[in-house]
This record gives structure tokens, sequence and C-alpha cells, in this order.
């Protein structure tokens, strides 16, 4: 009467599709002792984690992988007035067209599309597929993080990640299922609820993941090991003692120890960097100022997949606005630098992944909330445009090489079939395995979802 | 039947009246029908009661979220008289953490935090003040339909009462996007009505009428009409901090107000003065950068510019106003030296800012209701016809009225009519929704297992007669939550063996914790106060700006020591340890907290600077004579046990410490689960 580590209804429906009443039974009894407990896909798929690469802030879509040759024959000019009323965060539509002051370029055998903002990118065109026709809609940071990660412009609903461990818990004990590693210099906008878990159990939620000798917080106290391991298992005897037989919950607990102390003896070595060669460091560029950084974060992603972590979100940007992707001036002068941060690094994680074959197994997402207008801001910058941007995608199944969806002539609107974030989540669902549909959580009298009412899988995406 | 001509005024298509008719006599609609009873052990098979001992720490730890100390153990096992539980019970409703406790699970359900959320996420200066109205309610056992009615329309129902209008702080409970820009304030407005909606919806119906806001509702016999007639209820209603000073506050806070900021003044001066020649410098240089065109708009005198050479004009301003990072960057190392001595001087004047004189938190009437249109799939940019106020169509015909009408069209008044709607007596859901969060509050699970769902997806209640029992038992008492609640408490169903046993909360972990080291403070109400934030959760806080001073300390430390429902709750930088325990979010309503067990909370009862602190207070508190029996008292309120004796000796005979031991004792099951 009193067990409700999941409520029963909630884990049949996440986990146990089609399964015989007594698979189903050890599948409850493993969750109830680790909720974490690997769970199988609804289908079987390439994908077993992903790594989710957040621009903060929205890099201008035709300033990275969607040229628009055409604006500068506009440069200057006004929006034609067939466009209507374009309203921004801060501008209204009405400042002049501003072309794109990055050169573009085709790269790899695909031809794909590449501004000079991401010369190592370039070389990975073959394993990435670009998605041109995203859209949100906000134009306000916050609200279209929400809905990049979580499916809705308002606060309150579980993240990706947390979907995503929910429905196939983690392929290791080791280490948190779901890690985050912000931009040291601060928080993207919409802050920690992009990776909580809202009304899902904490359990779900992402874990701040930092390089250095406490990676994860509370990952070491005060006392030295040897008087640790004592305590411990002082607590564990005491609480052998108190429990009741049967009682699921206590025996959780006390699993719960254990994995405390895997996580402490195996994560320092998991984010112990020294061990990685000199030539795997500098395909990182982590001999480069300007990368370390960065480059240290999408190492620490590498590493985390490889030891089974499910779900790794790096963010690029957060906290001032120098350090943002969010452009309102000097265009030039931001995304040299943020791209400069992030090129070699992305390019290093992917090529990585690909020469220790765990590209098949990981999908690498990288987008942004929004993308920017074609027209300026404050003469060299641009506002927010929800109306169309560029994500892409790579790995765990994903065909590189090709570019799906299109937008306009001043890349403001999406031309053609345009993506919802509806869209975008079904597809990275599908990827791991997981039924949009099958993947839900009864929450206040609702099957919430993280599609909501369903998205429809970018089938061109996987080929 | 209805007349077609109302139908149409209610945006209903006869078809769905038809099947809200057929629907109307689904179970949870129905009338409360009281069975005979004299008492809830009549109607409920209870297992055999828990011993005296359990039933003190349960008791306690449910009533008070906190646990019992030992002499207080002590004194109960030794009442040998027939009523000692009852004066047990008795005992322990009187004190005023049973107010705090009950509040915490009212705020759960209204979502109550003490932030705006999204980006920005400010502190509500006066939001509090609806907390500690929560509080005192339940001590003072205020009777439900009253504070139901003050909650949804207290300013209108109870004009002058302070009391009242701060209780309309429930409207503005859930998280609201307040930011900068450009503004589509027609969503702004759908979205502070769609918080209002889902408020009365989940917390008083248990029904799921946010459903209904893009399409008839799929499950229940909720119209999408119905939600923007509900909706509509609250077209005149807006969020305002309404004063409750008086003209001597006001004057008093004038003054001190202006002898504060005389302090400040001269320190932002001073940083001012460091910072000026850097930022000219910056600025100099940036303008010698600018294209020539931006130059030479910027060189023609202001007055004399062509609107383009305006534009230009401004664009220049932008583009060469250097960002205060940039200034900090260039500031020589002597000079940032002097600016971080001000900045620690500013932010300790910050700390003396006099608070404003007392508002309340509170949703009121403009006059002006506007117009509520129904939304096709809740795009407030596809308007289709409008609707007038009313309450949903199937519990009007429920409640043997007629669908319509049951709402004024007036500007004020609309909320009262909801309110008094929602109180009476005869109403289906009212009082089985909040008996079953008041049975599931103390029991575990209610007796329709999806508290916020007394619809077709929600459950059956698994005991329907002694729901309406309750239910009526309420109503008949004048809806006396104490008397309720005493009732069940004294049941045989709550003293019993309980096979399978309970976490405590995350706010009763943290509070007993506190008190069982002797650092617990038991200051209630007021403004809510800051605890240290570990610096990778400092670093969550979202900043545009300098983050040297986002989490000001209190300088009593004491204040840090208060009880969790007094710490600030901020929506987007949540407590790690609440919210490793399944803390709710605070974003949509949480009717029943989540329970799950995971190898970061045992990181944090390990090793967090809170919990070294903890054991090594209680390992200072211990006796030299017999410190393991001081231990076990203090945290569990009881003797130890020769086997526990023997692993305290093996633990300390190989070289386990005093610190140790006391950690090892608060990450027992015994203390995290109520028995």
């Amino acid at each position: 009467m009193f067990h409700k580590t999941l409520s029963r209804r909630n884990v049949l429906r996440a986990s146990a599709q089609g399964f015989g009443a007594l698979a189903l039974e050890s599948l409850l009894q493993a969750e109830r002792v680790n909720p974490l407990a690997a769970k199988p896909q609804h289908f079987p798929a390439k994908a077993k984690s992903v790594i989710f690469l957040f621009m903060v802030g929205a890099p201008g879509q035709m300033d990275t992988f969607d040229p628009k040759p055409g604006l500068k024959k506009y440069e200057g000019q006004k929006l034609p007035e067939s466009y209507g009323k374009i309203s921004s965060q801060f501008t209204d539509g009405s400042t002049p067209i501003l072309s794109s002051p990055f050169e573009f370029a085709r790269h790899g055998q695909s031809g794909a599309w590449v501004s000079d903002l991401f010369p190592h990118l370039a070389h990975r065109v073959d394993d990435i597929a670009f998605v041109r026709s995203f859209h949100t809609d906000s134009v306000v940071h916050a609200p279209a993080m929400y809905q990049v990660h979580t499916g809705r412009t308002l606060m309150g609903y579980p993240s990706m990640g947390s979907w995503v461990t929910y429905g196939l818990g983690s392929a290791t004990d080791n280490l948190p299922a779901y890690v985050v590693m912000p931009q040291p210099e601060g928080t993207p906008e919409g802050g920690t609820p992009c990776w909580g878990s809202a009304f899902l159990p904490a359990v779900y939620q992402g874990t701040l993941l930092r390089p250095g000798n406490t990676p994860i917080l509370h990952l070491k106290g005060p006392r030295p090991e040897e008087r640790q391991k004592r305590t411990l298992e002082l607590i564990q005897a005491m609480n052998e003692l108190d429990s009741a037989p049967g009682d699921s919950g206590m025996a959780a607990r006390i699993a719960s120890y254990e994995l405390a102390f895997k996580m402490q003896s195996h994560a320092p070595e998991a984010v112990d960097l020294t061990k990685e060669s000199e030539a795997t460091r500098k395909l990182y560029g982590l001999d480069r100022k300007e990368t370390v950084e960065f480059g240290t974060r999408c190492l620490l992603a590498r590493r985390m997949v490889e030891r089974g972590v499910r779900f790794v979100q790096i963010y690029s940007g957060g906290g001032p606005v120098s350090v943002q992707w969010d452009a309102h001036k000097d265009l030039v002068a931001n995304h040299r630098k943020m791209a400069g941060m992030t090129d070699q690094p992305i390019a290093g994680l992917l090529a990585d992944l690909k020469s220790r074959g765990l590209l098949d197994s990981t999908l690498v997402v990288w987008g942004s909330e929004f993308g920017r207008l074609p027209m300026s801001q404050s003469g060299n910058g641009r506002d927010h445009n929800m109306h169309a941007f560029t994500m892409w995608f790579a790995g765990g199944g994903v065909k590189g090489g090709q570019t799906v969806g299109a937008t306009d002539d001043f890349g403001l609107y999406c031309a053609g079939a345009k993506y919802n974030m509806r869209d975008f989540h079904a597809t990275i669902l599908h990827a791991l395995g997981l039924d949009q549909h099958k993947l839900w959580y009864l929450h206040n009298g609702r099957h919430e979802k993280l599609t909501d009412f369903g998205g429809n899988v970018i089938r061109e995406v996987f080929g | 039947m209805l007349e077609l001509a109302l139908l149409a005024a209610l945006a209903i298509d006869p078809k769905d009246l038809k099947s809200l008719e057929a629907r109307k006599n689904f179970w949870s609609f129905r009338p409360l029908a009281r069975p005979e009873a004299s008492s809830i052990d009549e109607l409920t098979k209870a297992a055999a009661p828990a011993d005296r001992r359990t039933l003190i720490r349960r008791a306690t730890l449910d009533i008070t979220g906190l646990p019992p100390t030992f002499a207080e153990v002590q004194a109960f096992l030794a009442d040998r008289s027939p009523n000692a539980y009852e004066k047990l019970i008795d005992r322990l409703m009187a004190t005023p953490q049973y107010g705090e406790r009950w509040a915490q699970r009212w705020l759960d359900v209204v979502r109550y935090a003490d932030t705006n959320g999204f980006e920005l996420d400010a502190e509500r200066t006066h939001a509090w003040r609806y907390r500690d109205y929560v509080i005192r309610s339940f001590n003072a056992s205020k009777p439900f339909d009253r504070f139901l009615k003050e909650q949804i329309a207290g300013d209108e129902l109870y004009p002058g009462d302070d009391e009242a209008l701060i209780a309309t702080g429930f409207h503005r409970a859930g998280p609201q996007h307040l930011v900068g820009g450009n503004q589509d304030e027609e969503l702004n407005r759908q979205e502070v009505l769609i918080e209002m909606n889902a408020g009365v919806g989940s917390v008083f119906l248990g029904l799921t009428v946010q459903c209904a806001r893009c399409h008839n509702h799929k499950f229940d016999p909720i119209l999408q009409a119905d939600y923007y007639r509900l909706s509509a209820i609250f077209a005149g209603t807006e969020g305002r901090d309404v004063s409750i000073a008086s003209s001597g506050d006001w004057a008093a806070h004038a003054i001190e107000r202006w002898e504060w900021e005389r302090r400040i003044a001269p320190v932002n001066a001073a940083i001012a003065e460091i910072e000026k020649p850097y930022r000219e410098r910056l600025r100099a240089e940036k303008r010698e950068a600018l294209p020539a065109d931006l130059k030479a708009a910027l060189a023609i005198p202001r007055e004399k510019r062509t609107p383009e050479q305006q534009t230009l004009a401004k664009n220049a301003q932008d583009q060469s106003t250097p960002s205060w990072d940039e200034v900090l960057a260039a500031l020589s190392p002597a000079d940032r030296e002097k600016r971080t001595a001000l900045r620690k001087k500013l932010h300790d004047i910050e700390l003396d800012e006099p608070p404003p004189p007392p508002h309340a938190y509170a949703a009121v009437n403009n006059g002006k209701p506007h117009a509520t249109h129904i939304l096709k799939v809740g795009d407030h940019k596809m308007k289709l016809g409008t609707v007038e106020p009313g309450v949903p169509t199937v519990l009007a015909l429920a409640l043997g009225g007629a669908a319509g009408g049951e709402v004024t069209r007036e500007a004020s008044g609309r909320r009262s009519q909801l309110a008094n709607w929602l109180a009476s007596p005869s109403h289906p859901l009212t009082a089985r929704v909040f008996v079953n969060r008041m049975w599931q509050f103390r029991l575990g699970e209610g007796i329709v297992r999806t508290p916020n769902d007394f619809g077709a997806l929600g459950e059956r209640p698994t005991n329907p007669k002694l729901l309406d029992w309750l239910a009526s038992e309420f109503v008949a008492s004048g809806w006396d939550i104490k008397k309720l609640d005493r009732q069940i408490l004294l049941s045989g169903a709550y003293r019993a063996v309980r096979p399978v046993k309970r976490r405590i909360d995350a706010e009763v972990l943290r509070d007993s914790i506190l008190a069982v080291t002797g650092q617990l403070n038991t200051k209630m109400f007021g403004p809510p106060v800051k605890t240290p934030l570990e610096p990778e959760v400092y670093d969550l806080i979202f900043t545009e700006y300098e983050a040297d001073n986002l989490w000001p300390l209190p300088r009593d430390p004491r204040e840090m020591q208060r009880r969790t429902i007094y710490l600030l709750n901020k929506r987007t930088v949540r407590l790690p340890m609440l919210a490793n325990f399944d803390h709710p979010d605070a974003m949509s309503s949480c009717p029943q907290r989540a329970e799950s067990t995971h190898a970061l909370q045992a990181l944090s009862m390990l090793n967090s600077d809170f919990m070294t602190r903890a054991a090594d207070t209680l390992a200072a508190k211990l006796g030299k004579a017999d410190p393991v029996r001081d231990a076990y008292r203090l945290t569990l309120a009881r003797d130890p046990r020769p086997v526990e004796r023997t692993m305290a000796r093996d633990f300390f005979a190989k070289g386990g410490t005093l610190a140790d031991f006391s950690l090892a004792l608060l990450n027992r099951h015994e203390f995290v689960y109520v028995p």
C-alpha cells in the first residue's frame, strides 16, 4: 500500500511493452532495486547513447550551414514587403538585410556547405546530416530552450535526457546515467530545468559533471578513504539490520550506497584525461588555449559514452552575453569567438568516436534554441529567428553527408517541409529505438510524453 | 434540454450536451452518499496496531515533520492511561509545527515557489506572505470552505481583510514568464490564464480541465468551451502587489530607505569612478574602429541627423558601448583590487536594504475583463467565438442546475461565484478531493490514487464508502480540517503495522537532521532565507552580469538553520539535497511526491558540507561516559540494542570516529523512514 518508487502503472507502460507477466514481474523487481537498471529498446536501433551539443544563444543559420548568397543583393535594403511584419525580441523586421560576413564552401564527398567558421568540422561533413528547417515557437531564449529540451515552451516538463534514461535506464553502475556539462562562465538562460526531470522521479534528472577532482557534486567527503569505507560499512550493516524482509525500497536504498561507493571509486578515473594520448589531446584541441576548455568537455563526453553513460549534454555558451552565441551586435567577433572555441573539439569528437567504433552507437546532435534573422540589429548583429534554423545529427544510425530541408532565399522561413520540436524529439527517440508513443508517464491525469501529441520522425535523417 | 439559443451562447454543440447529460453520472460527479457508519474503523479493515514506540515516531514525523525526542518517547511509553495515544495526537496537533507540515503539503499542490521561473527567475518580494497565510490557516484549523473562498476570491468576498487578500496569491503561485524586449501581450496573458485555470482545476476540482484547452477533453466530459468559460471567470483578474501597509509603515520606510541610500550611493559612485576612465577609453577605441558611415553619422550633431543618420548613430552607440565584462577585464590590477573591496562593501550594505512596506502578493480585479474567445488548438492567434464566464457544464448539470448563468458577467464577482459554487456543501468534488488529499497525506496513498484526477483516466476509489463517509463528515463538521485529520490519525488504519515503509520527505529529512543535532531554529514566518550553496550550484544561477553576489547569505547564521519551508525556493536553482530526495519542482501541481532512490542521494548524505557539519555537531554533543547511548537517544530516541553496541565497539576499535558514527546514524533506514 505504501510503495511507490515508480507507480506500477507507469513502470508497466515505460518498460514492458509486450512482455510476459513473468518477465514483467522481474523487470518490476529490478526497477525497484535500481530504477536505472538497463531496459530493452522498444525496437532494434543503433544508437545507445546521445551527446547533445547545445549552442546557447543561437548561431545564425545563414552564417554557419545554410548559405544565402542571395542576401548580398539585398544588403542594406529592407526585407521585401511581401514578407509582412516580422517580430523578434528586440527588432521589428524593419532593419536592413545583413548578408553573411562569412565565406561558404562545399566540403567532403557530399559537398555540404559549411562556412569558414568551422574549418575542422568541414572535414567531418560526410558523417553529418544537416536539417535546415527546424523551428520553435518563441523568440525568447528560455521558453525556446525549454521547447528544445523538454518539448514545451512552458516550464515543468522532463528533459529529453530524463525521458531517455527513464526509457532505457543506464548501461553503467559507476557513473550517473545522464550528465550535463555547462559552460564554466555560466548557465544557459533556461537554467537547470533544461536537464531537470520535472514530474519524473529525481533519479532521472541530469547530473552536473565537471572536469577536475570532484567531477560530481558531493563525490568526495572530508574523510580519508579508509574512514569513508568503514563508515559506509557501518551504515550498510545497520541498514541490513533495519530492513524489513520484502521491503524493496529499503533494499534499493542499500543498493544506492553500493552504487555511490562505486561511483566514488570510478568517477575520478572516468574524468582523468592524463591517460589520453598526446594525439587524442591534440585532436580535441587540448593543446590550444582557445579550445582547451570546450575540448576537455568533448573528450569527457567520449569517455562518458565509452563507459555506458546514456545521455551527455554539453553547452557552448552561458552566463555573460560575451560567452554566448547571442550576436545581437558584432556578429563577426561573436561567432568567430564561439566557433573558435568549439569547432576543433566537435570535429575531434566526431573523428575520435568514429575511430574507436563508437560513432555507430552514439547519436551526436548539434543545435540551439532558434536561429537568427537575415536582417541586422545594431548594424552588425542579428536578432532571434524562431521560424527557421539548422541543427545537425551524426552517428547512431544517421546517414551522413546529406542535407534535409531548406529555407527561403533569405533564410527567414522554412521552404517546403518544416520540422518542429516534436519532430526533433521523435527523431532522437527513434534513433534510440524508443517509440515516442510508448514512452509515457502518467502525471496529473495526463499521459505525458516528450512529443506531447506526437511528432514525425524525420526519416531522411536515417537514409 | 437546454434551449438551442442558450446552447449557442454557451458555444455548446447540442450533440455534446446530450453526451454530457449521459456522463454526468460518472462516479465522482454524483452527490455524496454517506454510508451508515460511525467511524473510519467501521469502513476499513486495518491490520494489527503498531507498537507504541512506532506510533509516536510515526505520528510525530507525520504531524510535525520532525522526529520525537527521547524524552517524548519515554513519556509516551510511560503513559499507561487508556487515552495516551489520543493525548499524543492532540499534543502534536496543537504544536505550531502542525501548520508548517500541512502547509508544505498544500504548497506542493499549488506549486508554490518564491521566484518567477524562466531566465530571470526573479524573487517575488511579497509571495512569502501567502506561505505564512497557509501555515496560519492550518494551525488555526480555518474551515476549508473559508480557506477555499479566500484563495479564490478573498479580495471580492472579504474586502478590507488583509489575510483574505494575501490568500489570492494562490492564483499567482505558479511560474510566470517575465522578460524584456518585444512582448506578445496576448500570449503572456494566455499563459497567466493557463496557470489560473490549472490551479482551480488541479487543486480544488481534481480534474484535468487543462486538457480541454486545445480540444474537447479526450476522456472527461469537459468541453473546450468549458475550459474557456472557466478562463473567462479570470478575464478581469490580474496579479498585483497590493499595499497592506499603514501610512506609518510608508513613512518609516521612506526614512529608512533614504538613510540606506545615503550609505550605498557613495560606494556605487566610487565604483563608477574607478570604471569610468576604462569605459571611456574602450568606447573611444571602439568608436575609432567603427565603419566610416557610422562615424560620420555620429559626427553630425544630434538635432541635425536625418532619420537614416539617427539609425546609424544609434547603431554606432550600440556598437561602441563596452560590455561590463570588457570594462572589468581592462582594469589594472590595483584598480581591480580597489573595486573588489568596494563591491564587498556594497554587498554588505545591500544586506541592510530596508524591506519594502508590506504588500499582499495578490490577484485582484482590474475592472475591465477582456472578451474570452475559444482558441483553436489553444492558439491565441486563432480565435473562435466568444464565451461568457461559467463552470464546467457537466458539473452544472450534475448539481441539478442548468448550464450557464451560474457566474455573473459583471466585472467583479465572477470569482466569488466560482468560490461559492466550489464551496457548496452539495458540490460532488470539492470535499472528496480534499479528504482524499488528507487520507493520502496521512496514509501514503489516497483512496483515489490519482489525487489530482478524479476523472475517467484517474483511478477509481479503492474504498468509495470511506471516501464518501469522510467527505460527508467533513462537510457536516463545517469543513473542519483538524477534526477530520484527528479522526484519521486516531483510526485503526493509521495506527496499523505497515509492511512497507515510506521514506521521509526531503524537507523532513533536512529538518530532522537539524533538529537531532541541536541546530534547528524553529523561528516561524517571514521572508525566505538563503542557505549556503555549493559553488557548483551557485554557478547555475543564471545571470548575464557580474556573478559576485547572486546568493547573499543572512548575517545571522542561525537563520540558515530554519525549517525548509522558510528557505528560498528558487525555481531554476534547487538545493541538491532537496531535489535529490524528490522535493517537487514547483512547476506543476505535485499531488504526491515521487520516491526515488539513487546514488546521488547517498553521496550527498555522506559527503555534503551540510552532513559533515551535522555529524560534527552531533558528535560534540555526546557525553564522554556513554557516547553511543547518547547518539542513539539523540538520533533515534532510543537506547542501543546489544547487537548495536557490538557494532559500535567494532567500529571504534577499527579507528572509527564519533563524527563518522554520528553520520552513520543519520544515514540509517530507521532515521529516514516513517515507521
